[in-house]
């Protein structure tokens, strides 16, 4: 395909988005004014589609802390930790998250993108062998790809397929990876965890959890629905990101295996990428200490969800099977979702248009992240918000059918 | 290609067919040469499912990764008929 035919498809695909009023990429974020707040279009907006979990963004100690390493470290890193060397707060923090995993081994990697990038690039080679859930985020998609090993999807949240896929492998089954999330950041269910690992354990392979959407959320501290299912002491490999919970930005896997760390000398998206900036790695430290000494945050993100999907089940809105920090409100079709999306933001309020092919199993979804630093108050305003958005639809019998 | 070659090529395409026909096929007939995206329209969730049912026809394990080399149905058909093959 030459750079002009690409160039004629991505403009068809701006079109039909623009056509349709619903493209997510026009919106800008004018003025922050907070973690649950901001000026869009010049409208003060309540931000319920940020990932910004347990709303650490604006809190005094993490602008301190991450100011602090800003003058005192610099603006940037300038390179890579292979060829500039790491600065001490890149160790510091490595050491931070073993600790808070109790895993003798961590690496932290530039974004969450890269971390899952990095240690399947690091880990596999052509011709291994690796199973993903099918709704696994595209940096787990991207990093089997760039891997050159042979991937098969399993179906999403299902042991059995799981088991009769390794079986189909036969030999090549034992030491194979399977590679799993937490929390899944569209239709926000979670996986069945420990059912997944005794099968990956039946047939002697590893395991990978993506926990990006659980960290600091899932389990009695905070190390995701690994920790919730009780199964961190046998989990491989625990990928993340500081860009949700931790309100900075970077990634970070975490072992049971010390040899994580040879991936320092294999791993391509680690070795050639600039480490992230002080300011960067200060708020992530601050903000993972803090989760750990501060378990209310938890509490009020759950109450949070609790309020959100009990208001929009009232209002008889399709959501996902269980309440989780991710909401999503299903509906019939994309232009219905993109209708909604906008009457929402008039009405000042911001979620996630998601349509296929980014929903993973087609569905037009209008998906609300919560935050421990939503007020009770911003909650009820995004239910009111919803349901006079649907109301305004044509197709509000489609959307709401009573199934709550 | 063997008779016996053939005919298991012929059993995979009519297999292959059947399946086929129950996705959106926006009316075409059917052939060798059909394109899976660019005629039939396939989107990746799609491909997916038709993934799945293919393991499960054959007792097979097609890796994502093969897809990027499958256009048409015929394409289709010889990786899956080379998976057999690997397997048996």
């Amino acid at each position: 395909m030459s750079i002009s035919k690409r160039f004629a498809e991505l403009e068809h695909i701006r079109s039909a988005l623009n056509e349709a009023d619903a493209d997510p990429g026009r919106i800008v974020m004018e003025r922050m004014l907070s973690a649950t707040e901001a000026e869009i279009a010049g409208r003060r907006t309540i931000l319920a589609g940020t990932n910004n979990y347990l709303g650490l963004t604006f809190e005094p100690g993490i602008l301190e802390a991450a100011h602090q390493a800003l003058c005192e470290q610099g603006s940037g890193t300038t390179g890579s930790r292979m060829a500039n060397g790491s600065f001490a707060s890149h160790v510091a923090l490595e050491r931070s998250f073993a600790e808070f995993y109790g895993m003798p081994a961590a690496m932290i990697f530039s974004t969450g993108y890269q971390a899952n990038l990095g240690i399947l690039t690091g880990l596999l080679r052509p011709g291994d062998k690796v199973m993903i859930d099918a709704h696994s985020h595209a940096s787990i998609y991207d990093g089997c790809r760039l891997s050159g090993a042979d991937f098969f999807p399993f179906r999403h949240n299902d042991p059995e397929d799981l088991r009769k896929r390794l079986r189909r492998l036969g030999d090549d089954a034992r030491g194979a990876l399977v590679v799993t999330e937490g929390l899944y950041s569209m239709l926000g269910d979670i996986a069945p965890l420990a059912e997944l690992l005794a099968v990956t354990e039946e047939f002697g392979a590893y395991l990978m959890v993506d926990e990006a959407h659980s960290l600091g959320v899932y389990g009695e501290q905070g190390r995701g629905v690994t920790e919730a299912a009780g199964i961190l002491d046998r989990v491989d490999f625990i990928t993340g990101t500081f860009s949700k919970s931790l309100g900075s930005m970077g990634g970070y896997c975490v072992s049971r295996h010390e040899q994580l760390n040879l991936l320092r000398y294999g791993s391509r998206p680690y070795i050639f990428t600039a480490s992230s900036s002080p300011a960067n790695i200060a708020a992530a430290h601050w903000a993972l200490d803090h989760i750990r000494s501060h378990p209310e945050l938890r509490e009020t993100l759950w109450s949070n969800v609790a309020r959100l999907y009990g208001g929009l089940k009232e209002l008889g809105c399709t959501l996902g099977a269980e309440p989780s920090p991710v909401v999503a409100v299903r509906v019939g079709s994309h232009d219905e979702a993109a209708r909604i999306w906008n009457e929402l933001l008039a009405a000042g309020v911001y979620v996630n248009l998601v349509v296929p092919p980014a929903s993973p199993d087609g569905a037009s979804l209008l998906r609300c992240s919560v935050s421990a630093g939503h007020s009770p108050e911003q909650i009820d305003t995004i239910v009111t918000a919803f349901g006079e958005a649907i109301s305004r639809t044509a197709f509000a019998g489609a959307c709401c059918s009573g199934q709550a | 290609m063997s008779t016996d070659t053939g005919d298991q090529y012929q059993e995979i395409l009519q297999g292959l067919y059947g399946m086929l026909e129950r996705f959106p096929t926006r009316n075409i007939d059917l052939q060798e040469q059909t394109d899976l995206v660019a005629d039939m329209g396939l989107d990746s969730i799609n491909v997916m499912e038709l993934l799945q049912e293919i393991e499960d026809r054959f007792d097979i394990i097609v890796p994502l990764n093969v897809m990027s080399d499958v256009r048409t149905v015929q394409d289709l058909a010889t990786q899956v008929q080379r998976l057999i093959r690997e397997n048996s």
